[in-house]
């Protein structure tokens, strides 16, 4: 198993190298001119040419490269060309924001739809089947945007139950120790805190887990109903043993397999999902601060965030795979 | 807006990073300025609209919550330059001189206890400064601090400082040596005396801008505030809480900034006039970068005041029981149809189209043909006004053009006077695909009105589009396009922000290139007026100015629009400006 580990940590190398060359390479791409972004309509030839110089954009492309790689490999992430804060700091600043929608996002996903799909199960082809096919197909195909600014537009905007946007009330004055609210909250022992940062987790959290609750409702339906129809389910029925212990013993035990895979696999498509979740809910996590860096053409922050997103991706994935070794014995890796 | 969002959201999602990059609402930095709203010295205080006398007495405390177009980018209001940092720094710090609250250009004493007295030569100001007052750090506000931060902008080294500190070098024509303030004496604790190369008659009202707001000489040094590694700059990050950055004279203190989440400002309990002592007890600032979502959270009252609303978002604000619109008056910009004349530029897209446009029959005709109101009420839901100059009614030095109003037949009649046969009247239109602006909400659906209107008198208009960012701004600055939309946010309300720096100044002896309108007499009278030092001829000068203009109609002037913003109900005693320059002290909350 470490010799796996090990294997697959080398083989991240190159993979990031790679991904840094392209990186690099398509930020400066990018048509428009981040002195442009700075100054707008300010710019002038001088100002422009000044800018240029600050940044280190005036010289050769490969010194670039070099500095830049030369950077990482001390630590040195670049600096906001907009704000000049640190990547790094700022990365560790709101990574938590997004880890927290993230775990929010996976609860509902899992939470709803493991039930759901054993429910569909239970009775395929039937009515119940019928209206969870569709409820998961519309959580596959609309857009979490579209879901997004719905959810607001009933539930905060009609309705007033809920929270529209952020973690959590501005009125609230809440010491930031992690920077993931819930957590803040226990730790200064503010239940106000806590509830508030719960309702506001609850849109975003439902609007970043659709996909994967579709594809978990799905999955489960699948390999439930697969499952059902071996053998041994067979025997352990006509042994007598009762319904419940069938499905929690023979059917549950067997069906999780390919579910847990399909949540492994799914935690990556959340980090894409929070790019657009944390945008439409003003959410303060890495996804907001990636696309405010395209729209600003702040280069180091573009270049150096993917980055560390494809590091984390890697990671989970890693992860993931070890996690489905020790689930599954028959899998050994070698 | 969202559209524009939206579409980058997707592109990210997909890293299809090669086309596509939307901007987001940052605005044209807008001037803004440190209005007291009842300076004893300055006259009399501004009332809110009927808004508190409707409602009783002012109620005290409460916290106010402000949804803002973006981030503020640094505590340091010396660093910044843009409408959201502006917006923040307006309620905390201030300057000698400021803007009477609800107006762009009536310029007041705010630090100062009285307007300067001006030298025969115009090049140097003495002031006499107000006594008794404290920064938020407790430390005295004197003549000293006043030289501490004038030297101290002078003297920013060239790198990010500078860099940041855009509008000094910008007024003053530059740093150290370059700038155009020779020296600031302080003779004693209430002189201070302003000594300039060459006389400058912009001089007062760009004071009124924040980045001249005047910051307690113990906090900048004990912030590190000079420190040109910004990220390691504890003042311009906003670390240490109350006293430690930002730290100005004005009605709220600057306390804590999460950046991105939020920024938080509490009142200053010892404000030194009385009568501006602030309502609230605390405002929160927390940027939304997405209109809808702004507007959303407005409706279900996360937030209680909207800095800016989309004007196609007026009409469901007006419809709602618990909210109201800002209707901010008096207008600080201007919209165009921009148009270059060189068909030689270098890249030019459609060189006949540039040609087309040296005919002053063919420029007149599309003024004539362009049905101003009508695009009004279609994109501005009606908060702007047909522009007949090209800078707002309220700039410094206005004078009414009478500029040609909508008139198809008049159009048609100059363009058969201009001898172009009708088969050459093709031109290009380019609009930004990916942003609005505050005088150009829907830069697609006015570009497609008028192409309408001009092809209704006989053109024949090919509509373009580029990304604001990625490509629109810095090919229209060299003259590419022969006709394009583009308008001016003021810095400040004076003519030089409009007429000289925003349209039609020279690089030496030559037009910039991106209108490539020669008008060698234009270009002696702005220098002249801005060197002049006689009010009468400096208000000669300026009209010479615009009359000069107005004749030759290089560019057509389409709108002047206040932009729209809005609030909830109980939201008391707001007085709103069309430069987004507007201080909360006079709010309170009727809850």
């Amino acid at each position: 198993m470490l010799r796996y580990i090990v294997r697959r940590v080398l083989g991240a190398i190159p993979v990031l190298f790679g991904l840094s060359v392209i990186l690099f390479a398509f930020v400066r791409l990018l048509p428009g001119d981040p002195a442009i972004a700075i100054l707008g309509q300010h710019a002038t030839p001088a100002l422009i040419q000044q800018v240029h110089q600050s940044l280190g954009l005036d010289k050769p492309i490969y010194i670039q490269y070099i500095q830049y790689i030369n950077g990482l490999l001390h630590g040195d992430f670049g600096y906001s060309i907009i704000n000049g804060r640190s990547v790094l700091s700022d990365f560790a600043h709101r990574f938590p924001g997004t880890v927290e929608l993230t775990i929010g996002a996976l609860i509902v996903a899992v939470g709803i739809g493991i039930p759901l799909g054993r429910l569909a199960a239970r009775h395929p082809n039937g009515w119940i089947d019928g209206t969870v096919t569709v409820i998961s197909l519309f959580g596959i195909s609309i857009p979490i945007f579209v879901l997004g600014y719905s959810l607001v537009f009933i539930f905060a905007v009609q309705l007033h139950w809920l929270p529209a946007a952020g973690q959590l009330d501005p009125r609230i004055d809440l010491t930031p120790h992690t920077n993931m609210v819930l957590i803040d909250a226990i730790i200064d022992g503010q239940p106000a805190a806590f509830v508030d940062g719960l309702r506001h987790l609850v849109l975003p959290a439902i609007a970043l887990g659709s996909i994967p609750l579709a594809i978990i409702t799905r999955i489960t339906r699948a390999s439930v109903i697969d499952v059902s129809n071996e053998d041994y389910v067979r025997t352990a029925r006509a042994k007598g043993l009762s319904e419940r212990r069938v499905n929690d013993r023979h059917i549950m035990r067997n069906a999780w397999l390919p579910v847990t895979t399909i949540i492994g696999l799914e935690v990556g498509g959340l980090l894409a999902g929070a790019v657009i979740t944390e945008t439409v809910f003003s959410w303060n996590g890495v996804g907001s601060w990636v696309v405010d860096a395209i729209q600003d053409h702040d280069y180091f922050v573009i270049q150096s965030s993917i980055l560390i997103f494809a590091v984390i991706f890697l990671m989970v994935n890693l992860v993931v795979d070890i996690g489905y070794a020790y689930l599954n014995p028959r899998i050994r890796y070698g | 807006m969202a559209r524009s969002r939206l579409f980058t959201l997707l592109a990210v999602a997909g890293l299809a990073f090669s086309a596509c990059s939307g901007a987001a609402v940052t605005q044209a930095p807008s001037s803004a300025a440190p209005a007291v709203s009842t300076a004893p010295a300055a006259g009399s205080a501004a009332p809110s609209p009927g808004a508190s006398t409707a409602a009783g007495a002012p109620k005290e405390g409460g916290t106010l919550v402000v949804g803002l177009d973006g981030d503020m980018v640094y505590a340091d209001p010396s660093l910044i330059s843009d409408s959201n940092s502006s917006y923040v720094d307006a309620q905390v710090v201030q300057g000698l001189v400021g803007l009477k609250p609800g107006t762009v250009s009536d310029v007041i004493p705010v630090l100062a206890a009285a307007m300067p007295t001006v030298s025969a030569d115009g090049k140097t100001y003495t002031f006499t400064l107000r006594t008794g007052i404290k920064f938020h750090d407790g430390t005295p506000f004197n003549a000293a601090a006043v030289k501490y931060n004038y030297d101290r902008w002078k003297n920013f080294p060239a790198g990010p400082l500078q860099d940041n500190a855009y509008y000094y070098g910008a007024v003053f024509g530059g740093f150290g040596a370059s700038s155009n303030i020779a020296s600031v004496d302080a003779p004693n604790d209430t002189t201070v005396i302003f000594h300039l190369k060459q006389p400058q008659s912009n001089f007062l009202i760009s004071q009124t801008i924040q980045p001249f707001g005047i910051q307690s000489p113990a906090a900048l040094a004990a912030g590190d505030a000079n420190n040109p590694q910004l990220d390691k700059n504890p003042y311009a990050q906003g670390q240490g809480g109350v006293g430690k950055s930002m730290v100005g004279t004005g009605p709220f203190m600057f306390k804590e900034w999460v950046p991105n989440d939020h920024v938080t400002l509490v009142k200053n309990p010892n404000y030194w006039d009385p009568a501006g002592m602030a309502h609230l007890d605390q405002i929160v600032f927390k940027p939304f970068k997405d209109q809808t979502a702004k507007l959303q959270a407005l409706q279900s009252g996360d937030i209680d005041f909207a800095q800016t609303v989309s004007p196609s978002d007026v009409q469901t604000i007006q419809s709602s029981g618990n909210l109201q619109v800002i209707d901010r008056g008096q207008s600080c910009n201007i919209g165009q149809i921009s148009m270059n004349q060189d068909p030689n530029t270098k890249g030019a897209d459609d060189p006949a189209g540039h040609k087309l446009l040296q005919n002053k029959d063919i420029r007149m005709a599309i003024a004539y043909a362009v049905n101003k109101q009508a695009y009004i009420q279609a994109f501005y839901a009606g908060l702007a006004k047909p522009a007949d100059n090209w800078m707002p009614p309220s700039t410094q030095y206005y004078k009414p053009e009478n500029l040609p109003t909508y008139d198809p037949t008049k159009a048609k009649q100059l363009i058969q006077q201009s001898g172009v046969p009708a088969n050459q009247l093709t031109i290009d239109l380019y609009y930004p695909s990916d942003v609005v602006r505050p005088y150009m909400p829907d830069p697609k659906g006015l570009a497609q009105a008028i192409a309408q209107d001009l092809q209704a008198v006989g053109f024949t208009i090919n509509l373009k589009s580029e990304g604001w960012r990625t490509g629109y701004i810095s090919d229209e600055e060299v003259g590419k396009f022969p006709m394009w939309l583009l308008g001016w946010t003021c810095d400040w309300a004076g003519p030089d922000n409009f007429l000289l720096t925003a349209f039609f100044h020279y690089n030496g002896n030559t037009p910039s290139p991106e209108f490539a309108y020669r008008n060698d007499e234009l270009n002696q009278t702005m220098t002249a007026a801005l060197a002049a030092t006689d009010p009468t001829q400096i208000q000669a000068l300026w009209q010479k100015a615009q009359d000069l203009i107005a004749a030759d109609m290089p560019t057509v002037p389409l709108v002047n629009s206040a932009p729209p913003g809005a609030a909830a109900k109980y939201v008391m005693g707001f007085v709103g400006a069309g430069n987004l320059t507007e201080e909360f002290n006079s709010v309170w909350l009727n809850k």
